[in-house]
């Protein structure tokens, strides 16, 4: 009894006690953290009403339930949450879903910690009629500017499939949009009737309403139907371009080629190649003549795969590390390097062309799907871009791949903190890349070697080259102006460094500079001399000193 | 001593001019010998030494020394080969009797099956001429033999590795009693007398491979390309070795080793072969368009290739050089023969995989074809033959288990307390060479230095290797599918620094 009395009294003591106790713990644990949340509260409060929870983990949340994402988000223990209330850190949304986030009829703006895969207005790049506009102001632009990347062929040259004499600017075949342009591509097809065109939807993807022509009569035929059977195809232009009947083909067969490029800024311009990209192959095989046969002319998977000849255990798809391989062993010695090179610089064109106009959202990062066409005289052209590449998996070699792009995407835009932030300076570690590779800007392409010397550059870091490069553009023009000039040889390079040198010119540049500034006085003696001889000394001074120094 | 060594150089001298004199290329040799003569720098009174300059001049000579390397290498040994069997005649006393005759009943076997089929469909096995309307079809589509279609579903490949590999499983040797116990396991070839390199051995076969050059990649090719250049068949082989081959002068450098350079005649026979295949209908056509769609059609390495293949595959089977090339297995066995196809090979399943590295290397079918059928004889028949030569695919079983149990003892134990054969796992990269298994790049190189080596036993050693390079994955795991699963992607595998890894080791 005695025993059990003091049991419970002690019991109920204790119970009486405990209470108070944890409550004066918690009290005096409570006043420490208060002001720390409480900062962040009224920060977050204009854009959220709700406060913040502590963060352990990243909120993603996603509009195509896509293997090759669920399984990254998941790997790294993130979890998913809906789209609509704005919980997520990352969105892997739809391009539609995306302009909505950033139309002016949306409740709020995204926070510092959120990160989505679409530029608001990356239609720029997409749409094929806008691309090609922007192609053409861009090379306007540098042709006004007197940039040395708008050096062109002379007249004499033959127009091939860009119908440009640029050198170095001539990246995508000739197009002109319907029903504006129709004029004007008559007026070319009348110069060579022989040609074949293709004419595509501006803003339809995956060969959708894509149909071969090399007869006016035959497109005016195509665009009646079009207009009466499938109106909902043609609401919008589409773009009529100069077919490339002379493509690269490998075992007979036609191909294109499908690379990843990841554009985390563009302004400045930062943007990687996926080393891992692969080539779609038609199911049979090539003939220029048969041009209603779509099997043997348009490479998408979605038309193929309907072919009864279509294998769906590799898709029609080769790898990049086969192509290269086989270019190489057949082709000769440095094919392989040199395509690539010209690659990413006809990646790089594109990019420059739309930077101008692209809203640079630090929210966003995107993956492009580039769709590039090797010729038989190995010269790549840009046929299209897309901005939601499929991430759909057809086999399994597909699958490993397009898990390891959007593993190392992740890693490239997620910063080292794990957490999205738009402070963050989008540097990655050079870890972090791995299977990216920097597109440096484009230098002008003098000797031989500058593939090679563009490498060691990939390491520099995004903005550094970029910046040294259009410095030097911009005043390039200058320099030829004077170089040309009557100005005497002293003046000019008091003139040149005076200009050039004080203003924030890195110790790279220096050195380069001062050659500039040699070859201008040197230049300036043969300036009475055809404009053209100077140019192409200028060039070739130039470029020794800028394949050493600059990207 | 030096009599006999003497004696021993004519009698030499004696084959190879016999040899020659039967070769192929003999006639335009002699030819072109003929002109040298007549011509006004070979002077009447010192015939010998202006002869000779003139024979240097004309560069014969590198094509004579080319010839009798390649005489030197395969075709004098099987010349040799009857007199020793003559001399020794006692066949039964022959440790490795039982070895020949399992090779001759297993030709015989894959024979009788074929032979089996041709009664079953119903088709004459020497062909038949294709109706003019198939022939022309088959001619319009002979550079898209993809599109070309045929009904192959009551067709299906005459052996795969898996059915050689329980024929080399179940060898039973005279040292081996029938009345076998549990403790020795049913599935060892140690049994076997056959001599085999241990990894010392190895290494010192090797060497070259550990042998650092201060040569830099520019250099390489400028190397190459003098040695091409020089056309000199045993200093490209000499190149082969280091295992770093560019790969724009890889495809030179092996037809020089292996002397597949394309002749006039060669193109000739080519067009031959062709129009034989475009005549006749052959139940081997049936079987090549079956295995190629079965295996390189669905390859995501070599599909794009898949025409050339079949083109070179059919020319393949009615080539008739290759049965007299071919070195096979002579044992005196009761019984029916039974005749095969023109060219002695009867396809198995993969069989197009040994063809399809070479599509990598080679634009045209001609070229491709002629390296691949010298490299076919000189090394693949031996994987898919039962022999007794100490490249055939008995000796490299044998060396792979041998290699396995001393080097990497804990991985033959663990195989053994599991009861799976090691060799299962690893016999179809043996049998292939690794075609179709490893990327193409990195099986290049292997193949780099089967010819370099002008051996086949880098094949067992890299199988080692690649257990070995895996071991810690296998260890943990206990059934045959997960085994087979660790090993099935080789993408990330890289020969050339494995192979140099494991034979520096200590």
């Amino acid at each position: 009894m005695k025993c059990r009395f003091k049991k419970r009294k002690s019991s109920s003591y204790s119970r009486d006690v405990m209470p108070c106790c944890s409550s004066s713990s918690s009290k005096s644990k409570l006043p420490l953290p208060l002001p720390l949340p409480l900062p962040i509260f009224g920060l977050v409060s204009k854009e959220r009403p709700w406060p913040r929870k502590e963060r352990h983990c990243l909120y993603y949340s996603t509009d195509c339930d896509k293997t090759a994402l669920i399984n990254n988000f998941q790997k790294r223990g993130w979890h998913k949450v809906p789209a609509f209330d704005g919980e997520w850190n990352l969105y892997w949304a739809c391009a539609q879903n995306c302009r909505y986030i950033f139309g002016v009829d949306h409740p709020y703006r995204m926070r510092s910690d959120q990160i989505i895969n679409h530029f608001p207005n990356s239609m720029e790049l997409s749409r094929k009629d806008l691309l090609i506009k922007n192609i053409k102001r861009y090379r306007k632009d540098l042709e006004r500017k007197g940039d040395a990347l708008a050096m062109t062929h002379p007249n004499s040259t033959k127009l091939g499939v860009g119908g440009t004499r640029y050198m170095y600017l001539d990246i995508i075949p000739m197009t002109f949009v319907l029903p504006a342009d129709y004029n004007l591509f008559v007026e070319q097809f009348h110069k060579n009737p022989a040609s074949t065109w293709i004419v595509k939807p501006s803003d339809k993807s995956q060969g959708v309403g894509i149909y071969l022509i090399n007869k006016l009569s035959k497109l005016k035929r195509f665009a009646y139907e079009a207009r009466t059977f499938y109106p909902h195809f043609h609401r919008d232009t589409c773009v009529i371009s100069k077919y490339i009947d002379n493509p690269l083909l490998i075992g007979g067969k036609k191909f294109d080629l499908r690379l990843y490029v990841l554009v985390t800024s563009f302004n400045p311009i930062k943007a990687y190649l996926y080393n891992e990209g692969f080539c779609r192959f038609c199911t049979q095989r090539y003939d220029q003549t048969e041009i209603d046969n779509v099997f043997m002319h348009l490479t998408n998977v979605s038309i193929q795969k309907n072919n009864k000849e279509y294998n769906t255990i590799h898709g029609g798809k080769w790898s990049m590390q086969n192509l290269w391989l086989y270019l190489d062993s057949i082709r000769g010695e440095g094919v392989s390097k040199k395509l690539s090179c010209r690659i990413s610089e006809t990646i790089r064109h594109s990019l420059d062309a739309v930077a101008p106009v692209m809203a640079n959202d630090r929210h966003c990062f995107e993956v492009y799907g580039y769709d590039i066409i090797i010729d038989n005289n190995l010269k790549p052209w840009l046929i299209e871009i897309n901005t939601s590449p499929s991430i759909h998996s057809t086999t399994k070699n597909d699958c490993t791949l397009k898990t390891r792009l959007i593993d190392n995407v992740l890693d490239v835009v997620i910063p080292p903190s794990g957490m999205p932030d738009e402070r963050w300076s989008k540097t990655p570690s050079q870890d972090s890349l791995r299977n990216f590779t920097l597109i440096t800007p484009i230098q002008l392409p003098k000797t031989p070697n500058s593939c090679q010397s563009s490498t060691p550059l990939t390491e520099a870091g995004g903005t550094g080259p970029l910046t040294d490069n259009y410095y030097y553009r911009k005043h390039k023009s200058i320099i030829n102006r004077l170089a040309g000039g009557a100005l005497p040889a002293l003046a000019v390079s008091k003139a040149a460094s005076k200009f050039l040198l004080p203003s924030g010119t890195s110790a790279l540049m220096r050195p380069m500079v001062q050659s500039h500034i040699r070859k201008a006085t040197e230049s300036k003696k043969l300036s009475q001399k055809s404009k053209l001889k100077s140019k192409s000394a200028m060039k070739r001074g130039i470029g020794a000193a800028l394949s050493k120094r600059v990207s | 001593m030096e009599e006999l060594q003497d004696s021993s150089i004519h009698h030499m001298t004696a084959k190879v001019i016999a040899a020659i004199k039967n070769a192929k290329c003999y006639e335009p040799i002699y030819k072109e010998l003929q002109r040298l003569v007549a011509s006004p720098s070979v002077d009447k009174n010192d015939m010998r030494n202006t002869l000779e300059d003139a024979i240097k001049a004309a560069g014969l000579e590198t094509e004579i020394r080319n010839m009798i390397f390649n005489l030197v290498r395969s075709r004098l040994k099987k010349i040799d080969a009857p007199d020793v069997r003559q001399t020794t005649k006692s066949l039964q006393s022959d440790p490795l009797s039982y070895l020949k005759r399992a090779g001759v009943l297993w030709d015989r076997r894959v024979r009788k099956s074929l032979n089996a089929m041709c009664g079953e469909l119903k088709v004459p096995l020497h062909g038949q001429p294709r109706i003019s309307a198939d022939r022309e079809d088959f001619v319009a589509k002979w550079n898209e033999l993809s599109n070309y279609n045929m009904d192959l579903a009551s067709y299906r490949p005459v052996y795969a590795p898996k059915d050689l590999l329980e024929v080399l499983l179940s060898l039973k040797g005279p040292t081996r009693p029938n009345e076998d116990n549990d403790q020795i396991p049913q599935w060892e070839f140690s049994h076997i007398a056959l001599p085999v390199k241990n990894l010392f051995d190895l290494r010192t076969h090797y060497a070259d491979l550990l042998r650092n050059d201060p040569y830099n990649i520019h250099d390489s090719a400028v190397q190459c390309q003098i040695i091409l250049d020089s056309k000199l068949a045993p200093m490209c082989q000499q190149y082969l070795k280091k295992g770093c081959t560019p790969a724009p002068y890889r495809g030179a450098l092996w037809a020089a080793v292996l002397d597949s350079k394309l002749h006039d005649y060669d193109i000739e026979n080519w067009q031959k072969l062709r129009n034989s295949v475009w005549t006749t209908d052959h139940i081997v056509d049936k079987l090549v368009f079956k295995d190629i769609q079965l295996t390189a059609s669905n390859d995501d390495q070599y599909f794009v290739f898949e025409d050339v293949l079949y083109q070179v595959l059919l020319c393949f089977s009615r080539d008739t050089d290759i049965a007299n090339c071919v070195e096979y297995e002579t044992f005196p066995v009761k019984g029916k023969t039974y005749e095969g196809p023109p060219s002695g090979v009867v396809p198995f399943h993969g069989i197009c995989m040994f063809a399809a590295p070479f599509c990598y290397l080679y634009d045209s079918p001609v070229c491709l074809y002629y390296t691949f059928r010298a490299f076919y004889i000189r090394y693949c028949h031996r994987l898919t033959t039962i022999n007794t030569h100490p490249q055939g695919i008995v000796s490299l079983c044998l060396l792979f288990e041998k290699l396995l149990q001393t080097y990497e003892p804990q991985l033959w134990s663990h195989f053994r307390e599991l009861q799976i054969q090691p060799l299962r796992v690893v016999f179809k990269w043996l049998m292939r060479g690794f075609s179709g298994h490893l990327p193409p790049d990195q099986l290049l190189v292997l193949w780099d230095l089967i010819l370099g080596y002008d051996s086949l036993e880098i094949l067992p050693l890299f199988a080692i290797i690649i257990l070995s390079f895996r071991k810690d994955s296998l260890m943990q795991v206990s059934s045959l599918d997960s085994i087979e699963s660790i090993l099935a992607d080789l993408s990330s595998i890289k020969v050339l620094p494995l192979v140099q890894l494991a034979l520096s080791r200590d």
